[in-house]
């Protein structure tokens, strides 16, 4: 009889591994329903202000100054769609970001440790439900903002949610970057915080990134979120894009097999470090 | 001969004004001190100003178009120029309540998390002065923060303020005793709710949507309007505005300052009496000790 160590887990093993972890966060995230009630609607709550302030420079609801910016004067849209992407941002920022740091607080990071699968897998397992769930509330969110506020897309759905598929995967590849980052400084909050916000900021979830002062612009130039958002809008709502849609998708397919492994590489190398540092057990 | 002599002990268990004020003194000194242990707050300092308006700015100059034909029909319809100052005052006053909410919405709660509320409690302090002693650093805090606003604004975004300092210091000066009597209704709620998140995002929420910090209150529907004719911070951002930012002087915001002075009483009042009923209802159900 072939007995299999403990210490060399097969391929479904890991499999198994990989679905209980998402399990356990898809329960623990719907055990407490008002924080996705609350992701669905707070949204609305920023959009408000930007909705009113667009009615101010509109004419019949169509901002046509917008328009030359972005060549669509659906400025509701344009920034209803960028503010669901932002969602995914911020899931990736907090949700990632935190996902370790979570299981250190709970005091089950070390036991999760010294299981014999890879530890990249627990954090891919993480990033499984946090997208299914970021996709369900931002469905939600969608479908709430879209009655509010109007939400007219006027082209192929399928084809933009094909094209920031390779944005999702690498924004989750530098999801692993920054839950290292997270587990090595520990309190974070701050530098989570800002560093989201000025990612939104500069990946255009508000407005077209033209509008950024031409000493700004090359920031924004360089974020491969910059160029999904862009792609998701000119397909759904066929506004004018900074490059071809076919160039912008290529960059995102780079841009996801890079931030993957360079994700992957960063938090290998901070896990040993904390591990050489023993911080990883303190809270 | 006998000597007599009188000795007047007071009882621990009978504080007087004396002891409020040192105990008072003694928690704005820990608030400060626990403030500046993590330097993070100077990067907030100077960062959250500047990048807090940007993104409401930058989307108001999209609106307005390459050729500015929007913002034409901005300032027609609402009377305003310098629509970045507008902006940026708004959206400042926004940031100063929402940190009042999470700070002093909050530091009952976290004295409750580091196991401290319990003993505090038992001593023969005036209870108020947790809450008072930790709004204080927290203003402090908060008037560094809005110089520092003025400034960048000035500097980054170019706002001009042709108003009148003394008008400005003398609104906020009357606007903080809605703002902190918020603060204090809520740091009682939250002891009471434990996980009060949801509602710090609600409360922040209406002043978002209501109080005009991106927009004329005029341009709401109008059965909106009446909603932020009850909200403090509406008369907050429409005095500072216009006292910073133009020179029409104080008969121009006299009516906001009037209603700021009846909502200040009126919260500062509801504060404290909210929170001597959470005190009382704490006693009674044993909440203070709760995790």
């Amino acid at each position: 009889m072939e007995i299999k160590s403990l210490s060399q887990p097969t391929f479904m093993a890991q499999v198994r591994a990989l679905f209980a972890i998402a399990r356990k966060d898809w329960k623990q995230y719907w055990r407490y329903p008002l924080n996705a009630v609350s992701t669905v609607f707070q949204p609305v709550i920023w959009l408000a202000p930007v909705y009113f302030m667009g009615k101010a420079f509109s004419v019949n609801g169509q901002a046509l100054g917008f328009a030359q910016y972005s060549g669509t004067s659906d400025f509701m849209s344009f920034i209803i769609l960028g503010a669901v992407l932002g969602n995914f941002i911020n899931a990736v920022f907090w949700g990632m970001g935190y996902a370790l740091k979570n299981d250190m607080d709970s005091g089950v990071m070390e036991s999760n440790w010294l299981t014999p699968i890879p530890r990249l897998l627990i954090l891919i397992g993480h990033s499984l439900t946090n997208l299914i769930v970021t996709t369900v509330t931002s469905l939600g969110m969608l479908l709430v903002c879209g009655l509010i506020f109007g939400f007219h897309p006027t082209g192929d759905v399928w084809s933009a949610v094909l094209a920031i598929l390779p944005m999702l995967i690498g924004l989750y590849g530098f999801g692993f970057a920054f839950a290292g980052v997270v587990l090595l400084v520990r309190e974070a909050n701050t530098m989570v915080d800002m560093s989201a916000f000025l990612v939104q900021i500069f990946s255009g979830t508000d407005f077209p990134v033209t509008v950024l002062p031409k000493w700004l612009l090359p920031i924004a130039l360089i974020l491969p979120l910059t160029y999904g958002i862009d792609a998701a809008r000119g397909l759904l709502l066929k506004t004018d894009t900074l490059l071809s849609i076919e160039a912008e998708v290529i960059l995102l397919i780079i841009f996801m097999f890079v931030m993957l492994w360079f994700g992957s590489w960063i938090f290998y190398r901070i896990e040993r470090r904390v591990r050489t540092l023993g911080t990883l057990g303190q809270h | 001969m006998a000597i007599q002599s009188t000795t007047f002990t007071r009882s621990l268990a009978r504080p007087n004004f004396l002891s409020a004020l040192r105990a008072l003194w003694a928690v704005m000194k820990r608030e400060w001190m626990i403030f500046v242990r993590y330097p993070s707050w100077v990067i907030s300092l100077f960062i959250w100003p500047i990048i807090f308006p940007l993104s409401y700015v930058l989307t108001a100059r999209a609106l307005s178009g390459r050729d500015g034909s929007g913002m034409a029909l901005f300032q027609a319809a609402t009377g305003v120029h310098d629509y970045i100052g507008y902006i940026a005052v708004g959206t400042t006053i926004w940031m100063w309540q929402n940190v009042v909410l999470w700070n002093v919405g909050f530091s009952l709660r976290n004295e409750q998390l580091r196991g401290t509320l319990e003993s505090n409690w038992l001593s023969p302090t005036w209870r108020f002065a947790y809450l008072l002693g930790s709004s204080a650093p927290q203003l402090l805090s908060m008037l560094m923060f809005l110089t520092v606003s003025a400034i960048e604004f000035t500097l980054f975004l170019g706002v001009r303020f042709e108003g009148s300092l003394w008008l400005t210091l003398l609104t906020i000066l009357v606007a903080v005793p809605s703002v902190y009597g918020l603060g204090f209704a809520f740091a009682s709620l939250v002891i009471t709710l434990k996980e009060a998140n949801a509602f710090v995002f609600l409360v922040r929420g209406i002043v978002m949507i209501f109080c005009g910090i991106t927009f004329p209150i005029s341009i709401l529907p109008d059965w909106m309007r009446p909603i932020a004719n009850w909200l403090p911070q509406t008369y907050i951002i429409h005095a500072i505005r216009s006292a910073s930012l133009s020179t029409e002087g104080l008969p121009a915001i006299l009516g906001d300052l009037q209603a700021l002075a009846l909502f200040g009483i009126f919260w500062l009042t509801a504060g404290y009496l909210v929170f001597n009923w959470m005190e009382r209802r704490a006693r009674r159900t044993g909440a203070i000790g709760q995790y």
